[in-house]
């Protein structure tokens, strides 16, 4: 299929083992999110409901990188940057000798502890943070 | 031009200047060193991170560990390791030493790094290779003779821990290439800091970034 730059998928949960694939969204499946007016709760403490608040992400293959049949993705903002590496390399079947980077602004690389949640905060731009991915045996 | 992923000690040392210069902007901590018989030098930077080793399960050692308590209580404490089993490792203070220099055979930037706890012991290479963020750790064990060995530090003459730069070259051009398609300047330093510092436990703060774009000067 052509990519699809409307369709929003869900990344599966971090718990997950052995890669759920893709999972398409239903209306059931969908969680019910506040408007996205990325307004911070006044005063409170953060409800549990809060903290699962998905941020949109649109993912760029470099250099001779696979392109992902799905670019964007919704994804929690505290996914940090080595669980979306870890999600990449298996979507796209990388072997362990291959290295995944992601970065943003094209350049920085963010360490792997990163929640994607501050990265929006600081690079994300129309509703959406762009990252650019790029594997490479790094080493060795 | 495939030139610019090469580059010279002068490139290397105008990126490192800028990287410096974001730095003291946001009290990062890195400094520019010349070594006294040559004109060139080196970045580096000392950094303090809490090693949590082994949780040990005795009672009442908790306080035990890292703690400077000014009270008095403190004395009452078990002092000695004896009755601390040999193998619970209470959580340590790790100094680490970076240095960015630049390589002339492979004409790329290079890590050094050296670790040591605060009474001096160094920590071994099996120390460090344990150390490595979970991220690169199953690539690194494969062969980790490849990737971070000892070395004599090219400047001060000391052992040092290397990042070897062979594979440098390969994981920079393509970022290179994709900014220079968008007419962007990248600092050659920020970016490849930014990939191969965590390996080593070295972060760079986001706002570096965003630096980088501030430099709209070419370097020729």
């Amino acid at each position: 299929m052509a990519e699809e730059p409307e369709s929003v998928l869900q990344l599966p949960p971090s718990t997950a083992v052995g890669g759920e694939g893709l999972t398409e969204v239903s209306p059931e499946a969908v969680t019910s999110e506040p408007p996205s007016s990325a307004a911070v709760s006044p005063g409170t403490e953060e409800p549990a409901g809060d903290t699962k608040k998905k941020i949109d992400i649109l993912l760029k293959a470099v250099g001779d990188t696979p392109i992902m049949k799905t670019k964007k993705w919704a994804v929690e903002r505290t996914r940090t940057i080595q669980g979306l590496i870890d999600f990449i390399k298996k979507f796209l079947k990388l072997v362990t000798s291959e290295q995944l980077f992601i970065y943003v602004n094209q350049s920085f690389a963010p360490s792997p502890d990163q929640e994607v949640g501050t990265l929006y905060e600081c690079f994300g731009s129309d509703g959406k943070l762009v990252l650019h991915y790029c594997k490479s045996q790094a080493w060795g | 031009m495939e030139e610019d992923e090469f580059f010279g000690e002068k490139t290397f040392q105008h990126y490192c200047a800028e990287f410096i210069k974001h730095s003291q902007q946001i009290g990062d901590g890195w400094e520019w060193k010349i070594s006294k018989d040559c004109s060139d030098g080196y970045m580096c930077k000392t950094h303090f991170q809490i090693k949590s080793g082994t949780v040990v399960s005795h009672p009442g050692t908790s306080a035990y560990v890292q703690t400077c308590l000014p009270t008095e209580e403190a004395l009452e404490l078990p002092l000695d390791d004896f009755e601390v089993p040999e193998t619970a490792v209470a959580s340590e203070v790790i100094k680490y030493e970076y240095h960015v220099l630049y390589s002339c055979s492979y004409q790329v930037p290079v890590l050094y790094f050296r670790a040591s706890f605060l009474d001096g012991r160094p920590l071994t290479l099996k120390d460090v290779w344990e150390g490595v963020h979970e991220c690169y750790k199953t690539r690194l064990l494969q062969g980790p003779w490849d990737t971070i060995t000892q070395q004599e530090h090219p400047v001060l003459g000391q052992p040092f821990f290397v990042l070897h730069p062979c594979k440098t070259n390969e994981f920079m051009t393509p970022v290179l290439k994709n900014s220079r398609k968008i007419n962007r300047n990248v600092n050659y330093i920020t970016s490849w800091l930014s990939i191969v510092g965590p390996v080593v436990g070295l972060n760079l703060p986001l706002s570096y970034a965003n630096a980088t774009s501030q430099d709209e000067r070419n370097v020729d």
